[in-house]
This record gives C-alpha cells, structure tokens and sequence, in this order.
C-alpha cells in the first residue's frame, strides 16, 4: 500500500519541496506561534522557579516520603524518556527496515527524541536530596580515594545510558541536519543567516565523496542507536526490576518498558504532527494521512502489547504463589490507588482500540484525542509502578500514602513548559523535515518519475 | 584534492537522471579527479563516479572493541583493585552488574568515533568554502572536474557536458 | 542575699573559704577527666570569679558560649546545685566501680534520679566534658536492674529545655488577680519580700509526692519554723490503694508487688507494665516471672481501655469500668461460694457480701466456664499469684469498693504478704493523696492560708474547674512556685522560685521503704535557678525561724549530708566510719536491700459491706488514663515525649475519644471524625480514634493533654479532659462517668506512625501459644529454606548482631526514646508526621491478630536489620552505604547524595531521610544534649541504626587502654541499656559462647522476611502466649486479616 500512495503530495519539484521545507525558518513566525511561544516560555520560567524553590528548601516539599522514596520526578523522568524513544525508533530503525515514509515525520521526532530526553535527564538531577553533589555519581578520578562509584547500581546504569543516549541522539540527529543547514545558507539573504547556518553546516558542500561517507556513517549511527534505544529504556526499567521489591522486582519490565515508551513515543509524534500540521500547512503535503495512519497503527500494536504486560504481571504474580508479589498486584487494582490503575488500562488499552477502525484512524481530531490520552496513560504507568508498589510492601506497619503536594503537580507541568519551549524553538530556527532525505523520496509512487527507475 | 584550492571546469544539471550518466560518461573517459555535487545523495553516484566503499566501518569496529575493553578494565579495577569493598555481600568483581556499563561504553565510543572520521575523511568543518551555484543544495546536480585532472581541456569538457544534457557550463576559479 | 553574709561573715570564715577554695578542685581524686581544665590558668581565673560572684545573682543573660560552658565545668560541677555564697566543698563521685554489665566509654556515669510522681528511678547520668548526655538504666539497683522508662529517658530534654526560666520571676497583678505581668527580680530582693510574708504565719506548702527524706525533713522543719502544714497530692496519685488498704487492714499501705514470684497475675485496669505506678519495677520483675518459659507466668488482664497491660496479657477480657467489681466480687464468689475455698467459705458475712455476683460471668458477658478456670487458675496458685486494680480506670464511684473486693482476693488467696508485700512498699515515695488536696481548699476557702508555696504539683492544670481550686485561691494573699517556667501555676503565682532540675541537684530517694538511692548533679544549673530546698531553707535562715538543723546548714548538700548522718547512717552504716559509707553510698547510689515480703494480714471481712452493689448501666462510659509518653502531662513540653507513639495506638501528638469498631459503626463516625462528648456539664470536641479490643460501652480519652502554658511544644496539643473529672461524695471520679457523644461533622488527621494494623497472614511476628511451645520449640514458625550462588564474605574477628525476644518486649518504648536521644534524632512534628516523616531509628511495631472485637495485639521493635545481603548497599550509586568488616551496615553521611533508593530497597523500611533542614530548628541550649560521638544529619542525606558504632568504638578503644580483647556485654546498644525486660540483646555472632549467639541458637529464633535472602544481622524469638489455647499451627503467622482496620491509614 505504501507502494502505491505518494509520499509527497501535489507533484513537487525539488525546488518546490526546498521552499516549503525552509519557509518557516526564513519568514516571521506567525502570531499563532508567538502566543504559543509566550505562553510554553512563561511555562517555562514557572517551572524554574519551583525547581529553584525546590532545590532552596528540600525534597520534602513534594509528596516524596516513608515509604515512598520516589515520586512525581521519578515518574516524570521515565514518562519524558519514554517519550523520547518514538525519535530513535523513527530514524533508526525504521531506517534500518527501509520505511521510506519514516523520512518525513523522521527529523521532528528527532527533534522530540533530544527535548524529551534533555526534560528527562533534568529530574535524575533534581530529585536527590544535595543536588549539588550529583557530579558525585560520575567516577573521576580524586583526592579522597581510593573513592569510586557503585557500578553495581541501577542508577549508575543509568545516567551511564542516559548520558550516552543523549549525545548519540544528538550527533545522530546533528548529522542528519548538516546539508539542510548547507541549504538554507545558500539560500540566505542576509549576512547573519548565512553566517549562522553556514556556521552550522560545517562547510558542507555535497560532493559525492562526501555522499558516500555521510551515508556510511548515517548507516552505522542507525545501526548503534538501534541496541542503544532498547538499552536505554531497559535500564530505567532496571531501576525497578532490579529492586527487590514486589511490583518492581520483575523480568518482564524490559521489553515492557520498551514498548511502553514505543507506544508513548508514538503517541507524542501523532500529538505533535496534527499541530505541526495545523500550524504549517505546506507540511501537510509532506506528512500526509497516510504517514499518520501508519503511527496509528503502531500505536494500537504497542498499546496491545502493553496491555499483554498488564495482564502478565497479573499471571505471573498469581502464579508465583508468592504473597507479597499477589499482596501488591491486587492492591494495585483494588486497593486506595486503584483509581490511577484503571485510568492506566482505560487510556492505554481500551481507548487505542478505536484504531482498528480505518476512519478513526485516519480522523486527524480523534488521533489528535487518543494520543494525548495514551500520554496521559503512559505517565499513571509509570505513577501506578512507582507508587502502588511502594507504598504498601513487606511490613504492613511501614504502609502509608504519597502525600502528594502542590510542588509535584508544579513540576510535572513546568517540565511541558521547557519541552514545549524547545521544540516551538526548532520549528522556527531548524528545518522540520529533512530536505536532503525527502527528496529521494520524490518519485515514489508518482507515474511520471518511477519510469527512470 | 591537496591543500590548496583548485579552479576547474564546472558543468550544471537539473536532473538527477542525466547528471548520473554525466558522471559515468567522464569516468569512463579517465577522468579521476572530478567530482560530482548533488543536494542529496544520488542514488547509483558512487558506481558511476567509481568511489571506492568508505573506510568508517573498520574506525566503528576498532572503537567499539576500545570502549567494550575499557569499560571491562574500568569496572574491574576500580570495584575490585583499587577499593575492594564488600557492598550487599555480592562479589568485588560483579560482572553481571557491569554488563550494562560496558554495553553502553561500547556505543559511545563507536558512536563518537565514526563521526570523528567523517569528519576527518570530508575534511569537516571547513569555513565558507566556494560555491559553484548555491542551488547546487536545493534542486540542481554540477560535476566539477579540476584543472589538473588527466586530460583537462575546458572545451572538450564544455562539449561533453553540453552532450550530456547540462542545462549551464562555466569555469570556476576556485573549488 | 550576699549582703545579709557580709554581717555575719567572720573572719574565720572568710578565711576557711579562701583555704577551701582552690583544693575544692586540685584535691579532688575523683576529676580525672578534669585534670587538663584543672591545670589551665585561664579555667582557674573563670573559677575565682565563679566562686567570688554570689550565685544568686549568677549571670542570669542567656544563651551559653559552649566553650565558655566547657571551661567552667570544673568549676561547676563542685559547686553543682545549690546556690548559696557560703558554699564549703562538694564532691560528687563518678560512678567509677564498674560492674560486669555496664560498659563505660571516654564519658563519666554519675548516680542520677528520675521521678514523675508514678515512679523513682535510681538512674545512671552519662556525662561528657562536664554535659549530661543520656541518661542510663543503673544496672545495680534492685528493683529496677538497669531498666528505665521513656520519660526517664526523655528526662535529659527537660533539662535542656530552652523555654525553662533562666532566674526568678514576679508576677505584678491587679487587684481582680488578672492583667498580671511578669518580671525580672533578684533573688536577694525576692528573699526579703517572701520572708516578710512568711513571718505572716499561716503558711500552706503544697508539693506533689516527696520520695526524698531529707527534703520531707527539710519541709517538715520549714512548716514548724511557720507554722505551716505540708500537703501532698498531685493528679496520678494511689490514694485509692491506700484508703483500700486502710478499710482492708486497718493499715495505710502501697504494696509492693513481687510480680517475679507470682505464677497468675490477674490485673483489672491495673495498667502496671504501662501507666500506672512504677512501670519499669514492675516490667522487670514481670519479665523475669515469664523468662523461663517452662514455668512462665500468666498474665489475665481484664480492660476498659486497650491498656499496655492488656496488651501483654496472655487472655484479656474486654470490660468496662462499672464491672470492675464484678470481676472482683465475681471471682471472689467463684471461690468463696461456688466452691467454698479459703477460710472465708464459712464467713455469713461474706456470703451475703457475695450472693449478688453469682452470675458475674453472664454479667460481663464472660464464657462462665472460662471465669471460672481464671478463678481456677488463681486458686491453683495461691500465695503465688496476685489480683491488682488501680489507676484512672478504677476511679469511679466504686474506687474503694474495688480496692476492698481486690484485697479480699488477694487475701482468700494467701497473696497478701508474699506476693502483695504492703511492709516494704511504696507509701513514702508516692504518698500524693486527693485528702490532702480537699482539706487544703477546705483551709484557703476558709481563709486560713495566707502563703502558698506549691512546688512539683500543678493543682491549675491538673484539676477542673468544678473543684474551685482557683476560686480557693484568690483567698490566699500570696502564692510562690518553683515551676521551672511560667506554667499554669507559674501564671497564678506571685513568686516564681525556679527550682534547679533533678539533674543539677543532688538528693536522696526512698523508693521502697528501705531502700533509699542517692543521685548527684551532674552540671552546674545552667541558669539562675535554685534548689526548692535550699529555698526553704534561705527562707527560714533570712526570717531567723525554725529548728537549729534547718539554719545550721548552708547549702542543700551540708543538709542531706547531715540528714543521713543522723538518720540513715546509723539504720545501714555497719560499723564503717561516716566518710567511708557515705563514699560508698555516693559510688554505689543505694543503699538498703529490695521488699522482702512480709507475713499475712487478717482481712476485716466488714469492710465488704462499703462495696455497693453495680448498678446495671447502658451507654458510653467514660474511661480515663494517662498515656505511657506523657503521664500527668507534666512533661508536656518535651517533643521526643510528644512524638512518640502510643505504645497501643500508635498516634502521636494528640489526644482522642477512643471506640469500639461497633460502636464507631452505630455511630456513623469514622477515625478522625470530632465528636462532642458530654461528661455532666462540661463537653469537649475530640477526634474519634477507632480501637480494637475495646468494650462497645467505653469512651476512653487520655489525660495529660491540652496544656496551656507548658511552653511551645505543649500547648494547644489535644484537649485537658481533667476537666472531664467529677466529684462524688467525698470520691475523685475520673472514670465511669456517663457520656454522652454527638458527630459534629468535622473531621481532622489524627498522625499514627503505624501504616496498618494486620500482619495479612505474613510470618512477621512470630507467636505460639505455650502448650504449643511444649510439643515444638519452634512452634509458629515458618523456617524457609534459603541457598545462595555464592560462599559470601568472610567476617573474622568481631561480626555484630541484635537479638530481640518478642516474648520480653512489653512495648513500653524507652529504647525509641533512649536511640532518639543517643543518636541525635530529630523531632518533626504532627504535620510532618502525617505525610510520613518521622525520623526514629528504631520503632516498636503493634500489630492486632484475632477478630476486631477482641483483638490481641504483638510488639516488635524494628530497626535496621544490618542484612549480610544489604538490598540497600547494591543500589547506592555513591557507596554511601556498605558493609563494615564487622558485619554491620555503614552509612557514610557526606557521601550520601540522597536518592533514596537505598530506603525503596529495604524490605523493613528502617531507613530514614532528612527531608528538611532540621538541624537548623534547634534552639539553644538544646545543641548541648546532643551525643558528640554522633553526627548530626544535614539536609538531603539518609540515616538509620548504626548498631550504636561510637559505642562499638568506645568499648573497643577501653579495651585497647586495658590491652584486652573486647568481651560479650563490652558494647551495649542505646535500646538495649534502656530496656526494663532485657528484650534486646547486643553481642558478637562470631563468638559462640555470647549471649546473643546462645540467643540465635534457640530454635525460637527467626530472621524478619528472612525468605527474601538478605540475611539479617538481627533476629526475633518468637512470642508465647501462655493461654491454655491450642492454635491450629498456622505456617505464616497466626492471624487473620482485621475487617476496617486499615482504617488508620492517612488519606492522601
């Protein structure tokens, strides 16, 4: 089918794709994208104050307490992670299988893979009691010794992956902007444009040389982010899985995590394609129906794999005969956090069933809908992990609530000020679909083009 | 391509077909030193322009292999050399609990090499370098062939390009 | 009053002083730990002017350099506690004869006291560089052997209380006694004004009970010189036991009980291992009683409020206070009558004193079988066995009559003498008595007093308004108090004479009758305060009044000194000289031997004709009690006292109108609802508390709350329900009462430190009953079978270990205190408390197993379990928590980062996190108590038990000095020395012949969640209830979920 429909609608030429790729980088933005920019910005500005506020006094402003170790940053880390493993996915390994229609959502979830994880790495960071001595978890060399860290522990694992995922998706992604920045400064009027893109572009000129090799690497970074994407989300789920304690402690969480954050992924592409859409008409020629169908359609295979996840966690912990591991399971359900179960399973496994019809899927208002509701899913996952397993363990006498405060609703809102923030900021500054990836893609499934092949 | 700049003779097309048999035409006809500037990678470029497979991957192996020891090394020094200290009763040298550090060494290195040697091998970044038509990166497709490639003669060149369906000619000082 | 010496100063004298003072120091023996101040010029420039300066105008500005308070220390100490500028020498002598099982670091032990008007403890004060630290359980003394309480333990906050008055104090009133305003006054000016009004005559001294004989001298001697009388009484007082005795035998007596001797103990509201009378004597002897389980005794509570008592019990019956004697007569039928036991069977009096109870058992809604195997059971065991009553739930109309039924018991039983022993008792240290009190407002209504003094009592607190107390008192020209703070007396008083605290004063104890402790300062008194004694006795001496001893001595020491030379040495002296036995009295801190029980006494069987027939009653009934924290509430002010748990509760920083689960559900209300409760005229709104186990009939409410001028801690935390105290005939009626309750509506958070309150069928509190216990030794467990993929580490040398005996721990909670005071453990605070941050490193589980209306309930002190396999060392990024080469769990503060994960990691949850700054709350001189061996945690960083390192380390460095190896009982933890049943014992593993590796051997032994591999350092034995039950051996634990227990839990 993918065969048969255009990638790119309305005939283009190249020139034609060129023009509208860089249009919103070389006009004034429009007043939709001021307001939207002023109010993420003031967001933004919120969110640091909080985290100023936060870090000033203690942890004990938000709901953190005994028993519950973890709270809202924990779950907002693992809930912008996730997210930002549907850019990976996108570029990498749909790359890999040769999904041609990855090349033009493929940029811009890039894009979301490098904000959500930069949102995400923040709270690692903020969440410790003396923030001001995490470099404390980086193993230099020192005075104090012999001192190191414990590679022993998850959350070493972590800002290991964490860290290395981050610069590989950023080179990934940098790459992959070099000859569109080349474009643009050749098409720049003024002197500073042209300096700053051509800055950018690192001199990139396009030779067939230089082809050859950027294609090599292109292939290789797809090919190390591909294991690396499955690390990462491992890893956090290690944070857990490797914890001995019952609702954590258990082999399912990789590939669970996984397609968790795959689902997720989707989900804050879909959400923020239909507004790209709206908000640059010329794109809707680029990312078509047909490319927001296919996203559907993953989102709705993940969403069942999840939902198998749920339902296995249920199994197995049956089937262990082991007390606590059932204790948790039921309570998690039934007990004074059900409520937040069930939102989970409604938004993550009922809801996305609306796709196996074809109007639905390809209804931009309801895709628009379901996404953010897998979102708002995807973040009780992981709230319903962390705290229905936390707060009710082994001693009955340790069992207490999350004493949720107003600081943990501050923060996980303040977090969509500084991803919003960043990602309006690409949609003006960076081109949001690959020039240079799109236009192979030019002939497919045009008459007129496809003969020479 | 040496140190210094090169001018040339520059032939310019618009479409990617013809430009691909351009450059198996100027290939076939001894000329080594040329080279063709596309907007995106051409597909069938590098046949027609007879450039040799790209040399990253052995850069990527070797720096996998550097981050997979090292992180092996590094692990196993500090947890069991330099401060041997028993934490929840598990071995010095854990190597399980290690696995993840080394995995995700490996990567980075491989990662963060091959883009050194793209860099190395396209002589990146380079500061403003000429330009033979600033459309060259949006819609148009040049071969550029240098004053000192094998049997360089601008009207013979001119000819042929015209031949091979070139929509524009011209000598460039410098590339 | 220096001025008044300068007349009478000779030269002799002044030239005595000048000889006397630098030897105070230099010749002292007993400073070794003061030898380098002694030798510092600068120490003894600061020393002159201490002594130069005239005490009572000792500089009075507050807030202590701390280096300032060190270098006078040597100083101080001599010149310890009374304040008088003719002060000769003082030596006060460190605890410096060490016995087996009392271990001293680098820090000097001095023989100290505690008393809260329930129970005199002979303590030891542990002191560093001149500052008390911790107080000490004194491991020689006979009653206790080392036991203490948690407010004993709580004692040293007190001390340091920053809102203690730093001099003396005048209120100035208007002539309608209001408007009042308090201020500065020297103590020389003080002295004349009161000395003018005492010459007055007609002088009143109210004071709580006296343990001190020489302070009862001292008052006695006072009351002459001004024709002055001495009433005693404070709110918790026996005078019920007494007039029972009284009507009973003809003789006044507070018997001591040898629990250690009985087989059966039936209690009815006699809470005596939690709020009633000398708790830590009686846990002791009580668990000594049940240490052998072979012949362990029994324990058959019957209750109206869910006390400690009933919590240990082996059967408790649930009544209400209207039936307690019932029981009694009840019982007494059984035998008597039934089945014409004792010698009383024959009595027709008796007969007919008894022929209403036959139906007792149906009357309370007892199993009749059942009733009567516990009379049985009493039987079987006469002469070792004991009926006991007593307490705020006995106080109801019927108190005498119960004393009467319960003495009755004891006597058709042949206790009365051997196990109830009324000739060594307690009647001198808690004479306190509500007599005293009415004749007292008798007097001042008919204003025959014109000067009050009220010392150690807080009749305005304590009393309702009902009484007219404050309405007496506006008869009485002038008041004076030794409160150490403008409290609710303090408020009413003319003068404020602060009293030195207990731990600035030396004194003496009579606890029981031949047994008399002696206890020393431990620091100069910190501020410009006076010893109640040394008062009087200035007073008496600047008025020129009263007999030659009471002016002859210049400071309170010379006194007592003197006293004992008169009257004590020649009872105990045997012959030594008086330097010598008084050294040894000072070294030892007691002298005189333990009750040794006496022969019978004849019951008078009349006095069973003042036991009134129980009126069959319907509706609430009011019980009150005094918690185990707080007691009469005088301590009110102390945070570690506020904050800890109800040993049964579990709440914290509140009282509350506790429930039956029925009665709750018929009333609609749900935990934490306010209700308003009726007691005559006088309601209150309180938060509902909903108890299992308790009578559907009882309201039960805690006194000792609701202090109004007992500094910021204290006040406006929960309700005064003294208020709710009635007066009947000549009776105090605390309990009993009807009460009416009505839902408000509202509803507030009450803070329990308790998550939930059934086990869920886990194996965490092991328990079997004894005829279990017989077939299997370990039977009600659960042993699992653990393997690992690997040999482990190795630990040679010393690897630490903590066994606990769950069949000991009564959960009275002196070690939560006697850890948070060790350890530097802050307080938060209710709301804190309620979003789950208390800080305690050790904490005493209670869960209730059996159905909700009659649910037992089981303690288990938790702390860190110091696993082999630490969960939480395998997921600290930094390595701030590892493992030591001595098997304990180490927590390095500064490195730790605070992520946490350490606490999501441990199955027990012991881990605590400095959410706050808290260290930053602390206000002087509140920084003094805290243990220097131990850091004080900032911001961000986790803590929890460190098995008490620094003292691992100061036992290991002693031993160095003494070039030995460490042995069993060198180290002792915090919780364990405070311990009054020896439910903890400490020790090395690696060493098979310690205490705690004989522990570990007992097939009663378990490691908590021992299943989940992470091989605990710390183990429990498992608990054995001696009820002829025969429990179908359930593999995990023995109880059932409890339906709506869960109902504590805080709502988000």
């Amino acid at each position: 089918m993918m065969k048969r429909n255009q990638l790119i609608l309305g005939d283009k030429t190249l020139a034609q794709i060129t023009d509208d790729i860089c249009q919103p980088v070389e006009t004034m933005p429009s007043k939709g994208w001021v307001a939207l920019f002023l109010s993420a910005k003031t967001l933004l500005i919120f969110y640091v104050i909080i985290l100023g506020i936060i870090i000033a006094n203690g942890m004990g402003l938000l709901g953190v307490n005994h028993p519950n170790g973890w709270g809202t940053m924990i779950i907002t880390f693992v809930f912008w992670i996730g997210i930002g493993h549907a850019g990976t996915l996108i570029s990498a390994i749909l790359f890999l299988f040769r999904q041609k229609w990855r090349t033009s959502v493929a940029r811009t979830a890039e894009a979301m893979t490098v904000f959500a994880v930069m949102t995400a790495g923040l709270f690692p960071l903020i969440h410790t009691g003396r923030p001001w001595l995490d470099f404390w978890l980086f193993p230099y060399p020192n005075q104090r010794g012999p001192l190191w860290v414990n590679f022993r522990s998850p959350l070493l694992w972590d800002v290991v992956a964490v860290s290395t995922y981050a610069t590989v998706s950023i080179v990934f992604w940098y790459i992959g902007l070099v000859p569109d920045f080349a474009t643009i400064k050749d098409r720049a009027k003024n002197k500073i444009r042209r300096l700053a893109y051509g800055a950018l572009s690192l001199g990139w000129r396009g030779t067939a040389r230089n082809w050859s090799h950027y294609e090599m690497l292109y292939l290789i970074l797809a090919g190390l982010s591909t294991p690396l994407v499955l690390s990462v989300h491992t890893i956090v789920s290690f944070d857990f899985a490797v914890a001995a304690l019952p609702g954590w402690h258990t082999t399912i969480f990789p590939p669970y995590f996984v397609a968790g954050a795959i689902f997720s992924g989707f989900a804050m592409v879909v959400t923020l394609m239909t507004l790209v859409r709206i908000g640059i008409p010329q794109f809707k020629d680029y990312i078509t129906i047909d490319h927001m169908e296919v996203m559907n359609k993953i989102i709705m295979t993940t969403g069942l794999m999840v939902g198998y996840a749920y339902a296995c966690e249920f199994f197995i912990a049956w089937y262990s005969g082991n007390q606590y591991e059932r204790y948790v399971f039921i309570n998690r359900a039934f007990g004074p956090y059900g409520w937040s179960y069930w939102i989970m399973v409604t938004c993550n496994v009922i809801i996305p069933q609306l796709f196996w019809f074809k109007a639905f899927r390809r209804s931009i208002p309801i895709m628009f809908v379901v996404s953010v509701f897998v979102n708002i899913g995807m973040w009780f996952e992981r709230y319903v992990i962390t705290i229905t397993s936390l707060h009710r363990d082994f001693l009955p006498s340790n069992w207490g609530q999350y004493a949720w405060s107003f600081f943990d609703g501050a923060v996980l809102f303040g977090s969509f000020g500084m991803f919003l923030t960043l990602f309006l900021l690409y949609l003006r500054l960076f081109p949001a679909v690959s020039i240079a990836e799109i236009k192979p893609m030019l002939p497919v499934g045009r008459k007129d083009l496809e003969g020479n092949h | 391509m040496g140190k210094k700049r090169l001018g040339g003779f520059a032939g310019i097309w618009t479409d990617e077909h013809k430009v691909v048999k351009a450059c198996a035409k100027v290939h076939a006809l001894g000329f080594t030193k040329f080279d063709a500037i596309t907007p995106y990678p051409v597909h069938g470029m590098e046949e027609a322009c007879g450039i040799k497979r790209s040399p990253i991957p052995y850069v990527t192996f070797v720096a996998g292999i550097t981050g997979l020891l090292g992180g092996l090394l590094f692990t196993w020094w500090t947890s069991a050399v330099n401060w041997p200290i028993n934490v929840g009763g598990k071995p010095f040298f854990s190597l399980p609990a290690f696995i993840p550090i080394i995995f995700e060494l490996t990567i980075l290195f491989a990662a963060l090499s091959s883009v050194g040697a793209l860099f190395y091998l396209c002589k990146l970044p380079q500061v403003d370098p000429p330009v033979i038509d600033p459309d060259l990166t949006s819609h148009k497709f040049a071969i550029f062939v240098p004053v000192n490639d094998t049997g360089y003669d601008e009207a013979r060149l001119e000819q042929l390009f015209k031949e091979m369906g070139a929509t524009e000619t011209k000598k460039v000082a410098e590339f | 009053m220096s001025h008044h010496h300068h007349d009478h100063d000779t030269e002799e004298m002044l030239a005595q002083k000048k000889a006397a003072r630098p030897q105070v120091e230099r010749s002292s023996q007993y400073w070794v730990n003061l030898e380098n101040y002694n030798n510092d010029p600068e120490f003894w420039k600061a020393a002159e002017t201490e002594f130069q300066s005239s005490p009572l105008r000792g500089e009075a500005e507050e807030g202590w350099a701390r280096r300032e308070f060190l270098k006078l220390m040597g100083a101080s100490i001599a010149m310890a506690s009374s304040g008088c500028i003719r002060r000769p020498i003082q030596k006060i002598v460190p605890y410096n004869k060490q016995p087996e099982d009392v271990t001293l670091g680098v820090s000097n032990f001095y023989t100290g006291a505690f008393y809260d008007g329930l129970e005199p403890l002979s303590v030891l004060v542990k002191t560093k560089e001149g500052r008390p630290l911790k107080v000490e359980g004194h491991a020689q003394f006979p009653l206790t052997e080392g036991g203490t309480s948690a407010r004993s333990q709580a004692a040293l906050m007190s001390l340091y209380d920053p809102e203690r008055l730093k001099g003396p104090r005048k209120n100035i009133f208007n002539d309608k006694r209001t408007n009042k305003d308090t201020v500065q006054i020297k103590w020389d000016d003080m002295d004349d004004q009161i000395v003018e009004v005492l010459k007055k005559g007609k002088v009143a001294v109210l004071t709580g009970s006296i343990p001190s004989p020489s302070t009862q001298s001292i008052i006695k001697e006072f009351c002459q010189a001004f024709g002055g009388e001495h009433y005693v009484w404070e709110p918790l007082n026996l005078s019920d036991v007494s007039q029972g005795q009284i009507a009973s035998y003809g003789e006044k007596s507070i018997p001591y009980y040898h629990f250690d001797l009985a087989k059966t103990i039936v209690s009815i509201d006699g809470d005596f291992l939690g709020a009633w009378h000398t708790p830590v004597t009686n846990s002791r002897k009580f668990s000594d009683g049940r240490r052998n389980l072979e012949k362990m005794t029994r324990l058959i509570a019957f209750d109206s409020n869910y006390s400690l008592t009933g919590a240990n019990a082996d059967i408790r019956f649930k009544i209400k206070p209207s039936q307690q004697v019932t029981v009694a007569m009840g019982l007494a039928h059984e035998l008597v009558v039934k089945k014409g036991l004792s010698q009383f069977a024959t009595n027709g009096n008796v007969k007919s004193a008894l022929e209403a109870y036959g139906d007792a058992a149906q009357k309370l809604g007892i199993n009749p079988e059942v009733f009567a195997e516990v009379a049985q059971d009493l039987w079987e065991n006469k002469g070792q066995s004991v009926v006991v009553a007593g307490g705020l739930p006995t106080l109801t109309g019927q108190q005498l009559g119960l004393q009467i039924a319960v003495n009755f018991l004891n006597s058709i039983l042949g206790n009365d003498g051997k196990i109830v022993d009324y000739k060594n008792d307690w009647s001198e240290s808690l004479s306190a008595s509500w007599q005293d009190l009415e004749n007292l407002i008798e007097k001042m209504k008919s204003g025959q007093v014109k000067t009050l003094i009220i010392h150690r009592t807080n009749p305005i607190y304590a009393l309702p308004e009902s009484l007219g107390f404050k309405e007496a008192l506006k008869k009485v020209e002038t008041i004076i108090t030794t409160s150490d703070r403008v409290d609710e007396v303090g408020h009413m008083a003319h003068y404020i004479a602060p009293d030195n605290h207990i731990m600035e004063n030396w004194g003496d104890i009579e606890t029981t009758s031949g047994l008399i402790s002696i206890h020393q300062p431990t620091l100069r008194p910190l501020w410009d305060t006076r010893s109640f004694q040394l008062s009087l006795m200035s007073w008496a001496y600047l008025a020129n009044q009263g007999p030659k001893r009471l002016l002859a001595y210049e400071s309170y020491l010379d006194y007592l000194k003197n006293y004992w030379k008169e009257e004590i040495y020649p009872k105990f002296g045997q012959g030594k000289n008086f330097e010598a036995f008084w050294q040894s009295v000072l070294q030892a801190g007691f002298v005189g031997t333990k009750p040794a029980g006496a022969g019978s006494r004849s019951f008078q069987t009349e006095a069973l004709n003042q036991i009134k027939k129980p009126v069959i009653s319907e509706g609430f009934e009011l019980v009150l009690y005094p918690t185990v924290q707080l007691g009469d509430g005088s301590q009110g002010n102390i945070a570690i006292l506020q904050e800890l748990p109800d040993p049964v509760t579990k709440i914290v920083w509140d009282n509350y109108a506790s429930l039956s689960m029925a009665s709750s559900e018929k009333l609609k209300v749900k935990e934490g609802d306010l209700v308003k409760i009726t007691v005559g005229s006088v309601d209150m709104t309180l938060p509902v508390h909903i108890q299992p186990g308790l009578h559907d009939q009882v309201l039960a409410v805690a006194v000792g709350y609701g202090r109004t001028h007992a500094g910021s801690v204290a006040n406006g935390v929960g309700q005064n329900t003294y208020q709710l105290v009635q007066f009947a005939k000549g009776n105090v009626v605390f309990s009993g009462q009807k009460v009416a309750v009505t839902k408000l509506g509202q509803r507030v958070q009450l803070a329990t430190t308790a998550g939930h309150h059934s086990m869920e069928g886990r194996q965490i509190v092991a328990e079997a009953t004894l005829k279990d216990f017989q077939k299997d030794k370990a039977a009600g467990l659960h042993k699992h079978h653990i393997w690992s993929m690997w040999s482990g580490h190795q630990y040679n040398g010393n690897k630490w270990g903590l066994a606990v005996d769950l069949n000991s721990c009564t959960g009275c909670s002196a070690c939560v205190v006697a850890c948070q005071t060790e350890n530097n453990v802050p307080s938060v605070g209710k709301a804190y408390v309620l979003q789950g941050r208390e800080m305690h490193w050790i904490r005493i589980d209670r869960y209730y197993t059996g159905d909700i209306a009659n649910a037992e309930a089981v303690f288990q002190p938790v702390m860190c379990q110091h696993c082999d396999n630490a969960p939480c060392e395998t997921v600290c990024p930094v390595l701030a928590t590892v493992h030591s080469d001595e098997g304990t769990n180490d927590m390095a503060y500064n490195r730790c980062v605070g992520t946490r994960y350490c606490s999501n990691n441990c199955p027990y949850k012991v881990r605590r996190f400095n959410w706050f700054n808290y260290r930053k709350e602390i206000p002087d001189p509140v920084h003094m108590s805290f243990n220097p061996d131990v850091t004080v945690r900032i911001r961000g960083v986790m803590e929890k038990c460190t098995f008490c390192i620094q003292r691992i380390r100061a036992a290991r460095s002693s031993a160095k000095l003494e070039n030995r190896a460490l042995k069993d009982g060198d180290v002792k933890t915090a919780c364990q020395t405070a311990c009054p049943t020896s439910a903890l014992v400490f020790g090395d593993m690696n060493d098979p012949k310690s205490l705690v590796s004989q522990a570990f051997a007992e097939p009663r032994s378990y490691g908590l969640l021992e299943e989940w591999g992470a091989k605990p350092s710390v183990r429990y034995m498992t608990k054995i209830r001696n009820n002829n039950k025969e429990s179908k051996a359930k593999a995990h634990g023995t109880d059932h979920a409890i339906k709506g227990a869960s109902q504590n839990e805080e709502q988000v």
